[in-house]
């Protein structure tokens, strides 16, 4: 008897304390829960964290997260409206902001990233085509850089890159609100050229490398002949200026030199042809001489005299 | 049994607290001694079920109470805990923030308190285009298969090849842990957004030398973005490891290098020449100076010289006119006569001798050929 009382003691102790247990449950930190009945949700989703009370045994709660989660896209194979070929590589961030329509809509957050690659991908898909290249590379605030004129290519952009991932944003964002998700961005990770695409970007940038190197090149041929034309005008300045004041100097010293003979000379004129002569004489016959007298000249006359 | 136990104790008895080994020591004798007690008890006497079934109770009780004990020593020493320098504790009660500890040793309630730590100094890094395979004296880098990563379209739609790290570390560690799942990843995200970002607005060549300048915006970027999804993260900077060309344009930017080595040597080479020809033109110039001088000079002197000459003789001529011409007359002929090898004279009246005079002969046969014809 005894026996049996501690036995149906111990029984309901053990089925009250189940039953507490059972009637509270503690939501963590990061995290919202959904209480449910037999599968009909009962009241709000619970976001506050702690412990909360619910009937025990015929409710349950389901648990999701409260946390900014990542979604991922597959790269994709896009032609933009100039008709280029990229990869677009998108990533979003978005939360559960309703648990209980998430619940009933969506249930798992693996269903809801293939609803995200559905919408998203679809939405990037359509803006990409229409829309130039250019428009997924610069921001919204781009300005045109200084000298991009000169290049004649730029292209002025209607959208950006920011606008147009807000548009994207915002248009998935209305699509996902039935389903308890809220969008929190939408951003272009990667845009990139497709690989045949990439390869005649190279081949462009490449002959643009191989005009500037030509440039370089003709600019120091350039320079080298004008620096060798300097040379020359140079040389010839310096060689022609010391050759004008050289001939001053010698014409001058020559007319010095006259002035002094002149002076002198003209003091007996006579005397200074007779004298200049017989120097002359002096100078100008050398031993290959053969001289050649008239025999009426002075000089054959005093030539006998001497013989 | 006991004693054993003991005498493999050195210290024995005099040690005043009891250290665990002693404590649990003496938990496993007590319980044995329960055991064998219970059966020392029951053998001899053998008193029927009741005493053996009190027996059974009073044994499992004790075992209760040790387990009980010891379940409540655990509890109390793991409601201590301490947070190394650098750290910070979350405290979560049923499930709930109620605060951080702080570095130092802490109390929590047990059972119902639960920490996380969470590492807020640690420096935590991001690589992208490359990866550390082997971080040490000399760092391993695995390069290749992360072209999708690196590489960058610019504002001119060129290509350009980009390797960078994200340093960041934990600032807030409650926004941390709770508002953003898998902040590595989110970091990683928004870095190569950011990059595309800034990048996208600038042209290639600007890129290639605005490092700095790309790094500042990024972090800018990155943390504005980061701060938006309240993730509790702190960029501590960006560093742009290289910024290169794409490989399959690297040799044309190469050749760009070349050429801009050639037009510097074409330069060179031109003012060599010019260094080497103008400073000894210069020098010629004054050479042809000098000499000019020289030349003046002399021709000044030499006149002086003759003119006084001519003057010291003029002044004697003018004493003995006759006789001095006379006298150097034939002091001149004295001079010149022994060194003239022929002196033809020809009379006033006989003109014809001299188309005989073969001039442009040598002297020899002009001498003979007269001779011959005559």
């Amino acid at each position: 008897m005894q026996k049996v009382i501690r036995t149906a003691v111990v029984g309901l102790v053990c089925v009250l304390a189940l039953t507490a247990w059972n009637s509270f449950y503690v939501v963590p930190e990061g995290f919202q829960a959904v209480v449910t009945q037999f599968g009909a949700p009962i009241g709000e989703p619970v976001v506050v964290a702690g412990p909360h009370l619910k009937t025990p045994f015929i409710q349950e709660v389901t648990f999701f997260d409260k946390k900014i989660l990542i979604w991922d896209g597959d790269p994709n194979q896009i032609p933009t409206k100039d008709k280029t070929f990229v990869y677009v590589d998108v990533t979003a961030r978005w939360r559960i902001s309703n648990a209980l329509v998430f619940l009933q809509a969506v249930k798992t957050e693996a269903r809801a990233q293939t609803i995200l690659d559905d919408v998203v991908d679809s939405t990037v898909r359509d803006m990409v085509n229409k829309n130039n290249l250019v428009e997924m590379i610069r921001s919204s605030d781009w300005i045109m850089s200084e000298g991009a004129g000169t290049r004649g290519d730029e292209e002025p952009i209607v959208m950006g890159r920011d606008k147009l991932t807000d548009v994207i944003h915002k248009t998935a964002s209305e699509s996902m609100v039935k389903y308890g998700i809220e969008l929190v961005d939408v951003m272009f990770k990667r845009v990139n050229y497709i690989d045949t695409v990439q390869g005649k970007v190279f081949e462009r940038m490449i002959s643009e490398r191989k005009r500037i190197a030509a440039e370089k090149r003709s600019q120091g041929e350039g320079q080298k002949a004008e620096i060798l034309g300097k040379v020359d005008r140079e040389l010839r300045n310096i060689t022609s200026s010391a050759r004008q004041e050289a001939e001053q100097i010698k014409g001058k010293a020559d007319a010095e030199a006259a002035r002094i003979y002149a002076d002198a000379f003209n003091k007996d004129p006579e005397f200074y042809t007779f004298f200049k002569t017989l120097e002359s004489y002096e100078q100008t016959i050398g031993s290959n001489t053969r001289l050649v007298v008239p025999s009426d000249s002075e000089f054959y006359r005093y030539l006998n005299a001497l013989q | 049994m006991t004693m054993q136990n003991q005498s493999q104790s050195p210290w024995g008895k005099k040690k005043g607290p009891p250290t665990p080994e002693d404590l649990i020591a003496a938990l496993l004798k007590k319980i044995k001694d329960s055991f064998e007690g219970g059966g020392d008890e029951g053998n001899p006497s053998r008193p029927g079920g009741t005493g053996e079934a009190m027996g059974f109770g009073a044994g499992v009780a004790k075992v209760l109470s040790v387990v009980g004990a010891l379940l409540v020593l655990n509890i109390l020493a793991s409601s201590f805990y301490t947070i190394a320098p650098g750290e910070r504790g979350v405290i979560l009660r049923l499930g709930r923030i109620q605060s951080v500890a702080e570095p130092g040793l802490n109390f929590k309630l047990p059972l119902v308190d639960s920490l996380i730590k969470v590492d807020v100094e640690t420096v935590r890094k991001e690589e992208f285009g490359f990866r550390t395979k082997s971080p040490g004296q000399k760092t391993v880098y695995e390069k290749a298969g992360f072209k999708a990563e690196s590489l960058v379209l610019t504002g001119d739609k060129n290509v350009i090849d980009v390797e960078w790290i994200v340093q960041y570390k934990v600032q807030d560690p409650i926004n941390f842990l709770f508002k953003v799942k898998d902040t590595a990843q989110a970091v990683r995200d928004v870095s190569e957004k950011a990059i595309r970002r800034v990048l996208g607005n600038q042209d290639f060549d600007y890129s290639l030398q605005n490092r700095e300048v790309i790094e500042m915006s990024m972090v800018k970027d990155l943390q504005k973005t980061l701060d938006s999804y309240e993730s509790g993260i702190k960029i501590v900077t960006v560093k742009l490891q290289d910024v290169n060309p794409p490989e399959a344009v690297k040799p044309a930017f190469n050749e760009v290098n070349e050429a801009d080595q050639d037009m510097k040597r074409l330069v060179n080479e031109a003012e060599e020449n010019y260094n080497r020809v103008i400073p000894k033109a210069k020098g010629s110039a004054k050479q042809i100076l000098e000499e000019a001088h020289g030349y003046a000079t002399e021709r000044v002197n030499l006149a002086k010289g003759e003119t006084t000459r001519f003057l010291n003789i003029l002044e004697e001529y003018k004493g003995a006119k006759d006789v001095t011409r006379r006298r150097m007359y034939l002091e001149t002929m004295q001079k010149v006569l022994p060194k003239v090898e022929a002196v033809y004279v020809v009379d006033g009246g006989q003109p014809s001798i001299l188309p005989l005079l073969d001039l442009g002969k040598t002297i020899p046969q002009a001498s003979a050929k007269p001779a011959v014809s005559q």
